[in-house]
């Protein structure tokens, strides 16, 4: 059994020195399928071997795997403070020599030492060992290809692939090792290692722009390693133990421990970019695309939610709970509104990532169990969806050279594949049957007991469908009869329809998934599964009925589309002035000049404009965040 | 067994039902206004011709998105008769809207954009709305599902009045009329000529329409909801509230989407909330 | 059976597009005169609807010119068949007393098929409505023949 979990942990770490140290790109993609196969394997088998209790580590070569980490946490801490130091930042410089100052402290004087199993499986951390190592793999598959084009793009002399994917494949491992972990040096410790990636990753292009955000994005993220430090130490001197499983069955403990475990909240909040941390995932989105899709929307802000989700039993009942429920469904809401007033699509896409976030959240703090399974389907189906979200934005934007979405107008009379997949990435986060709107329902259908939450949801949930159907129906457009057929490179095209079809068919099983996967997690499960019905106390959702009526329907809808050719084709009415043989709804102007057709959406800037609300979201957020630390106290 | 006959039940007559009242409206509407008006069945009759016409579309995603939005709207008021989750009927029936607002925007035309951008305006407007109004029927009877809402011996209207209220903005602008019918006007008004529906013609919009007829039956069944102890009163109710918004849309112009958010979201959210806060602290 | 019912709609809902090709306006003003209570042609399911994809009788008036007999015909082609075509006025049926202006056309059957002809300057009312019904007698002959 360890040996499957150190094969996931370890194993992309050895891939990634060979990424990096092999100069060969061949061996490089190879390294990177292979990798990708073999994790997405042994998560499987470790799905297979389902839910299991702590184990110890051994050592390695003599050296015991406690030292051994401790030794590399300030190792890490020392990099992040010489990045510090040559970026001439001193808040990274502060913020790491504060977290080595209390760690010393923590090391030598608190912890007494003794053998704490380091790594453990219950059924949250094996269904995010699968996303990591399944969606993980997908893309970095997807960043093969994508990186070639990247970099003859920017006319590259030297290709930085090998660091690129050195830091992307590392990722993977850290991921692994932060949602097994059970020793909570541990967890910090991988906590660390993915804030250092993710600080490489985006300043990878090595641009002002690039390296500006790269900064920001660490000297957040250090914050959020300092209060992760604070939390583990307050969290240790109640309950005295450094093992997870320990802590969470001791349940909350006194004002001091819940502020820790405050803290510990906290550290997730920077990792999970929520408001007011937002900035620097907004930032990210210079990174090249598979960044995006892997560490800044599928996993390491998940890392962040799976920190909230993790310890919500230790605040369970606190005020604290209530808290992090405001807090999250604050964000959901900011970002939304956020969201509407952009037009560029990879912050669309980050927005709407952080309020989906946001959401998980604030699942979590409302933490019954209804809650903990609506969080646990949002952070599954928001994955698989939004990476292929990024992916396609990423496609298209090498496509026709911009990710301004009002330059993806008709993407479909070009692109038709890729402007399919992005409709039907679209719809699965927005609509049901989908598993993103039934953890939407379930969350909603939770927090109906707290007023200020259920209403913050309610407007939430309103905003989001403006800016996802706007976009989707800005992609459609009707395509020639003898237009060219679209071609992708196979490796670009085998993750984007893998992850299409994930969205679909585990959407379907989602009450399967509830069943097998969930329903054990729970002394009194929410909902009773039959027949693909998920009933419950408060409401039932039949998944399987609507998904066969709606499939059948949109099936019926399409083939009756698709003898359009025998429909007669208009040209759109603009007052009979259509120039003449023209469809596209050019029309005839002023001195008899013909003007062409031109749209766009209603950003609303009066209201959503990001400068306009982006201050006023941040003085409310760090308002509630000190409320919510002080009424943990 | 019951369950599939209801749902057979909500499916025909969801439009049998709906093409009455849209008869019955323009009749009223014209009784209002000192004329005849058309016979009841003038909707039938319209839908008919239209299924009858050539077809005619700017491009084929019209074609699938009136199917998926009247197909939704179908299921949608299946679920409502076979008392399913309220919540989940709505997000089905957002399903439809959403088809509604992509299709109008496939076509390059001026009319439909304007029109589907302002028809977001609108599904913004009314959606935070009736979640909270499900969340109401959640405080009193405990659950999301219909069928706890037959077992009330008090009718919902006595504790929710400011919900009903507010679910009235929600009708208002699901049933097309003034002054929240600036994406597009029920019949016999034009916005930016026909707005969402310019594009679509014969058979198609022939499936808009009954896709409308199936909504306007979906929100009418939740006012009904409020009455659900004696027919009679239910009866009243439910005529009581139509003649009303008959009566709001003969006598307010058409307003802007400004005025319609503002409006929406401070007095119908305001109301709503004040409301929750009584049915909490009860 | 469900065919004739449609057959049958089509009399029974004929909904209106009306379209000013250079008329004074006094052909007009009784056109919109139809639909004010007094005539209230509403109750014969005429609805004015402002677009061609959705009407099925287009009523011109004026005399048309070289300018917008593009649109008229523009229009014309846009409707979804099957369609009937009423001519208001004398204006609209032969040109009037234009019809030798540089400009002018002479009649909106030189650019599109008419199938009823409303003479009146301006025509009334009650002829206009008369024209319908005579063109949705017409329109009935149409459906026949095509099929």
């Amino acid at each position: 059994m360890s040996n499957l979990l150190l094969l996931l942990i370890l194993l992309p770490v050895a891939a990634a020195l060979v990424c990096y140290f092999v100069r060969s790109s061949a061996v490089r993609k190879l390294t990177v399928v292979a990798t990708g196969a073999i994790l997405t394997l042994a998560s499987l088998a470790l799905l297979g071997q389902g839910a299991f209790e702590p184990v110890m580590v051994g050592s390695f070569l003599g050296i015991s795997s406690d030292f051994l980490v401790t030794v590399l946490d300030f190792a890490l801490l020392g990099v992040i403070f010489f990045y510090g130091l040559k970026h001439r930042n001193l808040l990274i410089q502060g913020f790491s020599l504060v977290q080595a100052a209390l760690l010393v402290w923590f090391e030598l004087f608190m912890i007494d030492h003794s053998a704490v199993p380091a790594l453990m499986g219950d059924e949250l951390s094996i269904i995010m060992v699968l996303i990591i190592s399944i969606i993980g793999s997908l893309i970095c598959i997807f960043a093969i290809p994508y990186m070639d084009e990247h970099e003859e793009h920017l006319h590259l002399k030297k290709s930085r692939q090998p660091r690129f994917f050195f830091f992307l494949v590392l990722f993977l491992g850290a991921m692994n090792g932060l949602v097994l972990a059970n020793n909570i040096m541990w967890l910090y410790f991988f906590f660390e290692v993915t804030t250092l990636c993710s600080f490489m990753l985006i300043g990878h292009d090595a641009t002002e722009v690039a390296t500006k955000n790269s900064v920001r994005a660490l000297w957040m993220n250090s914050l959020g390693g300092v209060a992760f430090v604070i939390g583990m130490m307050l969290v240790y001197a109640k309950t005295g133990s450094l093992s997870i499983t320990d802590i969470l069955a001791a349940g909350p403990q006194g004002a001091l421990m819940v502020t820790g475990v405050g803290f510990l909240c906290l550290a997730g909040f920077t990792k999970a970019a929520q408001v007011p941390f937002q900035s620097w995932l907004l930032g990210a989105m210079v990174a090249p695309t598979p960044v995006s899709a892997l560490l800044h929307s599928s996993t390491m802000v998940k890392a962040g939610v799976y920190v909230v989700l993790r310890f919500a039993p230790a605040y369970a009942g606190t005020l604290l709970s209530d808290g992090v429920a405001i807090c999250g469904a604050f964000t959901f809401v900011a970002c939304a509104a956020l969201a509407i007033g952009q037009s560029n699509g990879k912050k669309i896409l980050a927005y709407s990532t952080v309020s989906n976030l946001g959401l998980i959240i604030c699942c979590a703090g409302i933490n019954t169990p209804l809650a903990i399974t609506a969080a646990v389907m949002l952070i599954i189906f928001h994955a698989i969806s939004k990476s292929l979200l990024f992916l396609c934005v990423g496609t298209i934007e090498q496509s026709i050279g911009s990710r301004d979405i009002e330059d993806m107008r008709g993407l479909y009379a070009k692109y038709p594949r890729t402007a399919l997949l992005t409709i039907i990435g679209i719809l699965t986060m927005l609509l049901p049957p989908f598993g993103v709107l039934m953890g939407k329902w379930m969350a909603i259908e939770a927090a109906s007991s707290n007023i200020w939450v259920i209403v913050m949801l309610a407007m939430g949930s309103a905003l989001t469908v403006v800016y996802w159907a706007r976009w989707g129906g800005s992609l459609m457009a009707s395509r020639d009869a003898d237009a060219p057929a679209e071609r992708q490179p196979a490796l670009i095209s085998m993750p984007l329809m893998t992850l299409c079809a994930s969205a679909v068919v585990l959407s379907f099983a989602s009450p399967w998934i509830y069943n097998y996967m969930l329903a054990p997690m729970f002394k009194s499960a929410p909902f009773a599964m039959n027949l693909g019905v998920l009933s419950g106390s408060m409401g039932s959702y039949a998944v399987a009925p609507l998904f066969i009526a709606l499939g059948l329907g949109v099936l019926f809808a399409a083939k009756a589309a698709a003898g359009f050719r025998k429909v007669k084709i208009a040209a759109p009415y603009v007052a009979g002035a259509n120039t003449p043989d023209d469809m596209d709804g050019t029309y005839i102007g002023p001195m008899n000049g013909p003007v062409p057709f031109t749209a766009a959406n209603m950003y609303l800037g009066e209201l959503f404009a990001e400068g306009k609300l982006t201050p006023i979201f941040n003085a409310l957020a760090i308002a509630l965040i000190v409320l919510m630390l002080g009424g943990a106290l | 067994m019951d369950t599939l006959l209801l749902i057979i039940l909500g499916l025909v007559a969801g439009p049998v039902l709906g093409g009455l009242i849209a008869g019955l409206d323009r009749r009223v509407t014209a009784w209002f206004q000192s004329r005849q008006g058309p016979p009841i069945m003038q909707a039938f009759y319209d839908v008919a011709k239209l299924l009858g016409k050539e077809k005619m579309v700017v491009n084929q995603w019209q074609i699938l998105c009136a199917w998926v939005y009247m197909i939704a709207a179908a299921i949608s008021v299946a679920l409502f008769f076979a008392q399913g989750d309220l919540l989940l009927i709505f997000f089905v029936q957002a399903v439809g809207a959403v088809f509604l607002v992509m299709g109008a925007m496939a076509a390059k035309s001026p009319y439909s954009q304007v029109g589907a951008q302002r028809e977001l305006m609108q599904i913004l407007a009314y959606e935070p709305v009736l979640i909270l109004v499900f969340v109401g029927f959640y405080l009193v009877t405990g659950s999301f599902s219909i069928e706890a809402v037959w077992q009330l011996d008090q009718p919902l209207l006595a504790k929710m009045p400011l919900l009903y209220l507010a679910l009235g903005y929600a009708l208002t602008i699901k049933l097309r009329k003034s002054p929240f019918d600036f994406s597009t006007s029920h019949h016999g008004h034009q916005e930016l000529v026909k707005g969402v529906l310019t594009e679509y013609s014969g058979p198609y919009l022939a499936l808009v329409e009954i896709a409308h007829w199936y909504e306007t039956v979906l929100v009418l069944g939740l006012c009904s909801l409020f009455w659900t102890t004696n027919p009679l009163w239910m009866a009243v109710l439910l005529i009581g509230t139509y003649m009303l918004e008959i009566l709001v849309d003969n006598t307010m112009a058409r307003m802007t989407w400004r005025w319609m958010l503002k409006r929406v979201w401070l007095l119908g959210m305001g109301m709503s909330v004040v409301n929750l806060i009584w049915l909490y602290a009860g | 059976m469900f065919g004739s019912f449609i057959k049958k709609s089509r009399a029974k809902s004929p909904w209106i597009m009306h379209f000013d090709c250079g008329s004074c306006n006094g052909c007009d003003i009784e056109v919109l005169a139809c639909l004010t209570p007094m005539y209230d042609v509403e109750r014969f399911g005429i609805i004015n609807v402002g677009n061609p994809k959705h009407a099925d009788v287009l009523l011109v008036t004026g005399t048309v010119n070289y300018r917008n007999m593009k649109v008229l015909k523009n229009i014309y082609d846009q409707m979804p068949e099957p369609k009937a075509v009423i001519a208001i006025g004398a204006c609209g049926n032969t040109g009037g007393v234009f019809r030798e202006a540089y400009n002018v056309v002479g009649g909106i059957d030189k650019v599109i098929p008419v199938d009823v002809y409303v003479p009146g300057c301006p025509a009334k009312p009650e002829a206009i409505i008369d024209g319908v019904v005579a063109g949705l007698a017409k329109f009935a002959e149409k459906v026949e023949a095509a099929e």
